[in-house]
């Protein structure tokens, strides 16, 4: 569960990931969603390779700005900031990593 | 290593709308317990395994109130490990028989899911879950979606593969009364009902299940277990761990807790995976299956959908695989799938599987699964 506190520790690693490039690896496509994220639905979630120096890490994020017959595997991507989930009426609208395709 | 199995005792599994946790760990308790020949001062300990009551029910100290309800008081423990709660509980019993602190432990095995809505029990599930894979919108048909399609980029694992396991376990349902799904299904069913995450369909997935199972563990062997032809017992108990996040793991197309675990026990119990004769396998989702076949050892890497499709794994082939209609089709109440794999291999090897009994089971492996492949839990049975 996302808390004003939560965001505010999970937001301080966030700058470390901003305007970061990868691949994709692999993707599906989500159309029976968790409570939170419903109304996104249909959305794609995917694993992220980043390039280097982000450690060459990998991440799953949800890939945005494209529509499932546009990915492929190894496609690249960029990190962008956007809202998490849905937040409720008094909560904290928290935002975060997705992807979209360069 | 040997541990007697004296008594078994499973709950229909399925939408169970007039009963509650308690009522389904207590059912399957009592069932448990009488089966055994055992009284209630015969017990020392309760071991339980539940992934949700804390979530679904606002309920802790499940160990004293499933004890207590049973009027045992000598010690109870709640163990979690999401969907292997249940095989981890059974693992964590044995080892308290082999310390020599209980002589008899009843393990139960429940969980209640079908009390919330559908999108609160993917949340609460998403608990087995990394925070990244929350924030990201993942569920767990997502995250065996991708591990599907990890596979088929790399093997050419196909739709029909996939869906050949959700056949086959629909067919062993439909002779089990305990299952959910009693009714058979065909490929073309499978591949052609709504999409939950591509390449998933809704009869790729297991479903949200209520149920229970209980086992009595015994480390006394000289305690027979009446009026069954075969004594049944536990000769190896092994668990391994991993990354709870998958995109953190080394490789997508492989469960490693599955092979490390499965390798310690085989080694444990001194046998090789060609000598097992039936496996209850953790397939939560129709590739679950296919990764088990190859992680366990039944088929090289990359084979697994081709073993399944060809029906080796089907009730009559080479070894039938999740004759209780597995996690797909027997249902899958998360707490309580890893004790009623133990349960299905047992009567199995007891002979009184009844339209499901494959001809001269001796020796039989269970794999019980936490998350997307964090906890893997393996057990080897002989009779």
């Amino acid at each position: 569960m996302s808390t004003p506190a939560t965001i505010w520790r999970s937001h301080k690693k966030l700058n470390l990931y901003l305007n970061k490039t990868g691949r994709l690896l692999v993707w599906t496509k989500i159309l029976v969603a968790p409570a939170g994220f419903e109304h996104q639905t249909p959305y794609l979630v995917g694993i992220i390779q980043f390039d280097p120096p982000a450690g060459g890490e990998r991440m799953p994020l949800q890939i945005v700005d494209c529509e499932e017959k546009d990915l492929k595997i190894n496609l690249k991507v960029i990190t962008v900031i956007r809202k998490i989930g849905k937040a409720k009426s008094e909560d904290v609208i928290e935002y975060g990593l997705k992807v979209k395709p360069i | 290593m040997r541990i007697k199995i004296l008594g078994t005792g499973l709950t229909k599994f399925g939408e169970l709308w007039d009963k509650s946790l308690l009522d389904l760990a207590l059912d399957a308790s009592q069932e448990a317990i009488n089966d055994s020949r055992l009284t209630i001062n015969d017990i020392d300990a309760v071991f339980v395994g539940n992934m949700l009551s804390s979530k679904i029910e606002s309920q802790d100290q499940l160990g004293a109130l499933i004890a207590s309800s049973l009027g045992i008081t000598n010690g109870s423990f709640r163990v979690e490990a999401a969907c292997a709660s249940g095989g981890l509980a059974v693992h964590l019993a044995i080892q308290s028989l082999f310390a020599g602190t209980y002589k008899n432990i009843l393990v139960v095995g429940a969980e209640k899911m079908t009390d919330i809505p559908g999108s609160e029990i993917v949340a609460a599930l998403m608990g087995a879950g990394s925070e990244g894979e929350r924030k990201a919108g993942l569920t767990f048909p997502a995250l065996y979606a991708l591990m599907a399609k990890a596979h088929m980029q790399k093997f050419g694992t196909t739709r029909a593969h996939l869906a050949s396991v959700a056949v086959k376990n629909h067919y062993h349902a439909s002779l089990n009364e305990k299952a959910q799904f009693r009714f058979e299904v065909t490929e073309e069913k499978v591949l052609e009902s709504p999409v939950i995450s591509s390449p998933f369909t809704l009869f790729d997935a297991s479903p949200i299940s209520d149920g229970a199972g209980a086992i009595i563990l015994s480390s006394d062997l000289s305690l027979q277990k009446q009026g069954s032809k075969n004594n049944v017992y536990i000769t190896a108990s092994t668990v391994a761990t991993d990354t709870v996040g998958l995109s953190e793991r080394k490789s997508l197309i492989e469960i490693a807790a599955t092979k490390q675990a499965a390798q310690k026990a085989l080694k444990q119990a001194g046998v090789e995976i060609s000598d097992i004769k039936i496996a209850e396998v953790h397939d939560c989702f129709t590739i679950a299956e296919i990764l088990a076949m190859e992680d366990l050892g039944f088929c090289p890497k990359g084979l697994g959908g081709d073993f399944v499709y060809q029906g080796h794994t089907k009730l009559g082939g080479k070894i039938p695989v999740n004759t209780s209609g597995g996690l797909k089709a027997c249902g899958h109440p998360v707490g309580a799938t890893g004790v009623k794999q133990i349960i299905e291999v047992a009567n199995q090897l007891q002979q009184r599987a009844g339209q499901r009994q494959v001809k001269n089971a001796n020796l039989g492996l269970t794999h019980n699964v936490g998350g997307s492949g964090a906890t893997a839990v393996v057990h080897i049975l002989q009779s």
